[in-house]
């Protein structure tokens, strides 16, 4: 008797068990309707305010308008293409990603078109600077909405320049060499970062390159070009200008060399992008008195070039529910959101929307303003060849950076151009 | 005698375990049975991510996009580069040099643990320490310690005005090298160290006796006592950092992420940054791959030469 009571109970358990067990999913499936939540991959920004912001003050505040909650995931940074890779790869994660440089090219097929939203967004915003087109435009179709350009321009002490007698900062690579070598023998030499890094090295010796009229690829994409006497000629300048103002640690230099070497008083001069002015004013107030930025200077052809790195944001096609993320995105860039956004970072971003060309936190600090001005210079690592992955395996492969680090070593022109040649051709063999 | 009596010993009836589990029970069939989850494990983790890599390594396989059979051109490709046979030297350089040195030094530590001192739990412990720390953590640390503006050793030569700024540890392509063997060796000496104590530690004392009372000094008590009885243990942890030093990441990825000028380079941040960086999966992952061949021949040589024959 005891046994039968004991079985049936067993039975109940199972019963119930399963009974919520199937309840449970149907109250799940019907949850998956609407988008409780959507989550953005955003690589975190030297500027912490600007990754508060969005967490405690835009997440927030669409959450109220939509009922959607927005997750803010923080990649560290350097790593958010590894993070895009995988997300991509697996589809899988979060619907919405940052993106840099050419990576609208590289995820091109895992990107949603976001032609029409763009023209919203430009529509709204007093249209669209060219330089935005150059990154995420890919066979016609908008593929991201770019945010802001990092750029990377000169940040160098005011104080010393000045105390050798170079009142303003030298509008020419000639200028600024004899200004290094006095620099040099009066104790503050200068620190351009030649070794594998992911921004500062290619932020001058890219448009040191273009400066001097050379290019690793014409733009059919197709015909390498490196081999040059331009490129010989900037190869020499840049030994010379080693030689001359750095000193050897410089060709081991990663992104955050620079930055520490500044900022505890090694180097007079480098390329960076606005973080050395942001810290020093935040935690080296003396420092950040006397440090002043300015655009690159121009080569013998007379012109100045800049490293273009868009910051965009994009929506992958394994996204539940896209239209919900393409909204998201037009509230992100609606110029009352946008244009708070840009100014936490204090123009760390500067924007790809002519509605923001005269905006208050470009005359904030007025030492950025050489940011908003190299826009119409600026090119992506490449140029002029178009987008394409063989340039993503150029950067990657760091041919144009090793040729230049190479020659400061000590290797002769003539080798370090035969050895970039031989890589490129490699790399831009007709598939 | 009543014949209804009890038999004087009680046997008690043999309860019938059930079928399954008398045959689950059986030595051949538990041991199978404990063997297919980690096998199940191996397979998932260690065998699909292979296969799945070699597939790569014969596709051109751009990030997000499909891919197509292209056979071994990738590996002609890495080949025909440059920077794949710099790669290739800078592993062997760094694999060599940073095993001869953990090896002399971790039997060199393990015999001075092996005496009897006071607190010596203590110092095996913190021994430890270098391989315990997380690797990016104290990877970190020798960063700044290796940084010519605050480098101890650079502080000192420029106090006693020997050199000003110092040697630059990790912009010369040839201290950078030596740099990244020193802080390995750092790194990996403590796991010598503690696995050839432990190896010590099995070897009678008896046999020291008897080999003193047979007139050995100490270099000959060391080189035909400890060092025989040692071979097998120095064999496995020599063949297990071998492999880990070969593909070693982490520790160039901070440092140096393979500059200056690729001196550095090894396969795995190579790798890394065709795939990840670059794009190009297929070419990531045939660098990767080509990690296999060199590997397998050492540790084929290190078992022909190192591996104690069976008595």
């Amino acid at each position: 008797m005891a046994n039968i009571i004991r079985a049936a109970s067993r039975r109940d358990v199972l019963t119930i068990s399963a009974l919520s067990a199937v309840g449970g999913l149907l109250g799940a499936a019907r949850a998956q309707a609407a988008p409780k939540s959507m989550t953005m991959m955003h690589e975190s920004s030297f500027i912490p305010a600007y990754d508060a912001f969005f967490k405690n003050t835009l997440a927030p505040a669409y959450e109220k308008a939509t009922g959607i909650k927005i997750v803010y995931e923080i990649i560290s940074v350097n790593g958010s293409q590894t993070r895009l890779t995988t997300m991509a790869e697996t589809g899988n994660g979060p619907e919405m990603a940052n993106l840099f440089f050419n990576w609208a090219y590289l995820f091109d097929e895992k990107l949603v078109d976001v032609t029409d939203i763009a023209a919203t967004i430009g529509k709204k915003a007093g249209g669209w600077h060219d330089a935005a087109a150059e990154a995420v435009v890919v066979n016609g179709k908008w593929k991201a909405i770019p945010f802001g350009n990092i750029g990377q321009l000169m940040n160098y002490r005011m104080d010393w320049f000045d105390e050798v007698g170079v009142k303003e900062f030298p509008d020419t690579w000639d200028g600024l060499l004899e200004a290094g070598t006095r620099l040099k023998k009066a104790g503050h030499p200068f620190g351009f970062e030649l070794g594998h890094g992911f921004g500062d090295n290619h932020g001058w010796l890219y448009p040191l390159l273009w400066s001097y009229g050379a290019r690793e690829v014409e733009p059919d994409g197709k015909t390498v070009v490196i081999d040059s006497a331009e490129t010989a000629r900037a190869v020499d300048f840049c030994r010379e200008f080693f030689e001359k103002t750095m000193f050897e640690d410089v060709l081991g230099w990663t992104d955050v060399s620079n930055n520490k070497a500044f900022l505890s008083e090694q180097i007079s001069c480098t390329n960076n992008a606005e973080s050395i002015l942001y810290i020093a004013k935040r935690d080296f107030p003396d420092i950040g008195k006397v440090t002043g930025q300015a655009q690159n200077p121009k080569g013998p052809t007379g012109q100045r070039f800049h490293m273009l790195n868009p910051l965009s944001h994009g929506i992958l096609t394994h996204a539940p529910d896209i239209q919900a993320a393409k909204d998201f995105l037009v509230w992100l860039m609606d110029p009352v959101q946008a244009g708070a956004w840009y100014d936490v970072a204090v123009s760390y971003y500067g924007p790809f929307l002519h509605a923001f060309d005269d905006a208050p936190f470009w005359h904030a600090e007025p030492r950025n303003l050489p940011y908003r001005d190299s826009l119409p210079t600026t090119h992506l690592p490449g140029w002029p060849a178009p987008i394409s992955r063989a340039q993503s395996e150029s950067v990657a492969k760091y041919v144009v950076v090793d040729m230049f680090a190479k020659a400061c070593a000590g290797k002769s022109t003539k080798e370090v151009i035969a050895d970039a040649k031989a890589q490129l051709t490699q790399i831009f063999k007709p598939a | 005698m009543s014949t209804t009596a009890l038999p004087a010993v009680y046997v008690p009836v043999p309860r019938r375990a059930s079928g399954f589990r008398r045959w689950t029970e059986r030595e051949d069939v538990f041991s199978w049975l404990m063997i297919i989850p980690p096998v199940l494990f191996l397979l998932l983790l260690v065998g699909y991510p292979l296969v799945y890599g070699v597939w790569l390594s014969l596709e051109d396989r751009p990030v997000a996009r499909a891919g197509t059979f292209v056979g071994l051109a990738n590996f002609i490709a890495d080949a025909r580069d440059p920077v794949f046979w710099q790669v290739v030297q800078n592993t062997f350089v760094y694999t060599s040099a940073a095993t001869i040195l953990k090896m002399v030094g971790g039997l060199g530590l393990a015999l001075v643990m092996n005496q009897d001192f006071k607190f010596k739990n203590t110092v095996r412990a913190l021994m430890l320490l270098p391989f315990i720390v997380p690797t990016v953590l104290s990877t970190i640390a020798w960063m700044w310690i290796l940084d010519p503006a605050f480098a101890p050793v650079n502080w000192f030569l420029r106090n006693l005005h020997i050199a000003d700024p110092g040697p630059s540890w990790l912009g010369n392509r040839h201290l950078a090298m030596m740099s990244l063997i020193i802080v390995n060796v750092w790194r990996g000496l403590p796991f010598y160290g503690i696995t050839l104590l432990a190896g010590l530690q099995t070897i009678s004392p008896e046999l020291y006796e008897a080999a003193t009372i047979d007139g050995a000094s100490t270099w000959d008590r060391f080189v035909y006592v400890t060092l025989p009885l040692l071979k097998p243990v120095i064999y496995i942890v020599t063949m297990f950092s071998v492999i880990f030093t070969f593909a070693d990441f982490q520790l160039v990825y901070v440092l140096t992420r393979g500059g200056p000028a690729n001196a550095t380079h090894l396969f795995a941040t190579y790798a890394f940054d065709l795939a990840m960086g670059g794009g190009q999966l297929g070419l990531g992952a045939s660098v990767a791959l080509a990690m296999l061949p060199p590997l397998a021949l050492i540790i084929i040589a290190m078992s022909l030469y190192m591996k104690p024959n069976k008595p």
